[in-house]
């Protein structure tokens, strides 16, 4: 037996995850939702947002107490309560607020001494420090677990070469972990600095996620120090992998859950033929099952973060939750436009916003690192 | 300058509460709890009093069973410097709150004593009142401004008529109305960093109280029902209604 008490799922939350809940969800009431439609039309992150974000302390959590932090154990189980309670509010914005974390996160968990020592101090600061992971890559066929862009030994020097794509904070970001495979074809993580030369920036018009303001990346021979490669072993690019993909399942299940209460709020109130449109079953069935799946896309990914938690196995319980967070996310998007009707397609309400971003999940890789 | 704020452990202002089956409470299983908002309020107050250099020590104190220490905590996490929990079981009245925080007021000797105006669960609106004329210490209620002037106090006090203000000599007594602060949220390393602030419990004997009862309550039952209206299709019939069916005019 190798399931034995210790992974009973337990979905009693403690009292230290309680009171965050109450503080996230707070600040995504006041600070997120009102900003979430006028910044998605924009196309623009709302001024001074980043910085508001930042007094959370979402960042600094994990950060050791001697580098400044609150020292608190990475706790995937708490980060992915945190992104779906701020995805409520808006999912770019919650995405643009929890890079930087993926960035400290990855750090701890895989970097040197040395690396954490000199990069994270700066995060306990008083201004917010843009960060942000690179995974994902423009190709058709890519494959998240073999990144293209590729990373030559030079001397002292690694040198890049290579495109990564929707890099959220892309256009901002002075630190950068950027994947890329070396000559052995072993995947590496290297922290790339400020503005290298080589390195162009484009910020990209996508269908969703428009606040975030995703970058392409270009890397044309960019040359970082060899210290600069994360970590001292081989890069664990599976388990960054998986540990992003709960956080954006996270994201997906706080965004549905906005579509949940919306849609059950507006077809109660919504008359047609005399009596709300909820005493039409076709409509009913239709919430009911908005419920049924959200509910399973929140225990599928609160599961895996349980494992991850617990320090047991979880690759196949973040890969299972992916693709059904994946694939129920665009469904409940679809459905939230059409329990909406002519509603649904318009700018009044905010479906179409989280229709479009909804779009987003099955895409989106690397990104949230919880 | 030591200023001492009383918090309550109260239902939650989102949730809908429901009478107990066999009447005789509101039922709290599985409810969620949180601190009475205008006691967050005062908590607020008395951390922008240190913030701003007034204040030098900011203590919360709750009474009540073991649970209410969740709500000293989010004080502690606000900015309050250090906890005190007065143990007791069940609900205590007004009165008897009154002397505990009386007995942790002697023992402290603040100068300043912010609670809220009142708790949104029994709404009695008493407990600042009674502590003011427990300790002889002058007070100022509905608070929706105050400055301290030296060893003075100007609380600006919302009534019917309008604002009024007054000068209290401290130490004193304020209670908080809506519109004293906006309280702002715990940032998440503070809610961990509170739990290494001190937090002393005490029993009410400790304090030289003795937990009496003079109220008792006999029953609690959800309001009627509302029934549901009617459409009329004239101005005639609904005068004709008020008047012959409702007659309310």
């Amino acid at each position: 037996m190798t399931n034995t008490a210790h992974d009973v799922f337990d979905l009693t939350l403690t009292d230290d995850q309680r009171m965050n809940r109450d503080t996230v969800r707070r600040f995504t009431e006041q600070d997120i939702r009102p900003l979430a439609m006028p910044a998605d039309v924009a196309s623009q992150t709302p001024e001074g947002f980043y910085q508001r974000s930042m007094e959370l302390g979402l960042t600094l959590m994990p950060i050791p107490e001697a580098l400044g932090g609150a020292g608190v154990a990475r706790a995937p189980v708490s980060n992915v309560l945190n992104a779906e309670d701020l995805a409520h509010g808006d999912l770019s914005l919650a995405l643009g607020s929890i890079s930087p974390l993926a960035f400290v996160n990855t750090l701890l968990d895989q970097g040197t001494e040395a690396q954490r020592e000199r990069l994270l101090p700066q995060f306990c600061g008083e201004n917010f420090v843009a960060a942000s992971t690179a995974l994902l890559e423009p190709a058709a066929t890519f494959e998240p677990t073999e990144p293209k862009c590729s990373a030559v030994r030079d001397g002292d020097e690694y040198v890049i070469d290579g495109t990564k794509s929707l890099v959220p904070l892309g256009i901002d970001a002075q630190l950068l972990l950027v994947i890329a495979k070396l000559e052995t074809d072993e995947p590496a993580a290297f922290i790339v600095e400020g503005e290298p030369a080589g390195l162009t920036r484009t910020q990209e018009l996508n269908m969703g996620l428009r606040t975030l303001q995703t970058a392409t990346l270009s890397f044309d021979a960019v040359r970082v120090p060899a210290s600069n490669m994360l970590g001292e072993r081989p890069f664990d690019l599976e388990r960054f992998i998986d540990l992003s993909r709960l956080g954006i399942c996270a994201l997906a299940v706080g965004t549905c859950q906005a579509v949940l209460d919306y849609v059950t709020e507006y077809c109660n109130e919504r008359v047609a033929f005399g009596e709300p449109i909820t005493n039409r079953q076709s409509v009913a069935f239709m919430i009911a099952d908005i419920a049924i799946e959200l509910e399973a896309m929140r225990l599928m990914t609160w599961r895996a973060a349980s494992r991850a938690e617990q320090g047991l196995p979880f690759h196949k319980e973040a890969y299972l939750a992916k693709v059904f967070c994946g694939e129920h996310a665009m469904k409940i998007g679809t459905d939230g436009v059409q329990l909406l009707g002519g509603h649904g397609f318009c700018r009044e309400h905010p479906m179409e916003m989280w229709y479009r971003n909804l779009r987003a999940i099955s895409l989106l890789e690397g990104l949230a690192s919880v | 300058m030591k200023v001492l704020v009383a918090v309550k452990r109260v239902v939650d202002y989102n949730v809908k509460v429901r009478a107990k089956a066999d009447g005789s409470d509101v039922d709290l299983n599985n409810v969620k709890m949180s601190i009475n908002p205008f006691c967050e309020i005062a908590v607020e107050e008395a951390v922008r009093l240190k913030e701003a250099g007034t204040a030098t020590e900011v203590i919360a104190v709750s009474i009540g069973d073991k649970a209410c220490q969740e709500q000293i905590r989010t004080a502690l996490a606000l900015g309050a410097d250090r906890g005190i929990q007065v143990e007791t079981e069940g609900s205590v009245e007004p009165l008897v709150v009154a002397k505990l925080l009386k007995g942790v007021v002697e023992k402290e000797q603040p100068q300043l004593v912010i609670l809220g105006k009142q708790s949104i669960d029994g709404d009695n609106n008493q407990t600042g009142q009674m502590l003011g004329a427990l300790t002889n210490m002058p007070q100022g209620t509905f608070a929706s401004e105050i400055a301290v002037d030296g060893d003075k106090l100007s609380v600006t006090r919302e009534v019917d008529g309008g604002l009024q203000t007054l000068s209290l000599n401290m130490p004193a007594i304020v209670t908080s109305d809506l519109r004293l602060n906006e309280p702002r949220y715990a940032s998440l390393p503070n809610i961990m960093k509170a739990k290494k602030k001190p937090l002393d419990v005490y029993s009410p004997a400790d304090l030289g109280v003795e937990v009496t009862t003079h109220l008792t309550q006999v029953s609690v039952e959800p309001p009627a029902e509302r029934q549901a209206g009617i459409k009329v299709e004239s101005v005639d019939e609904l005068v004709d209604k008020l008047k012959n069916e409702a007659k309310v005019i």
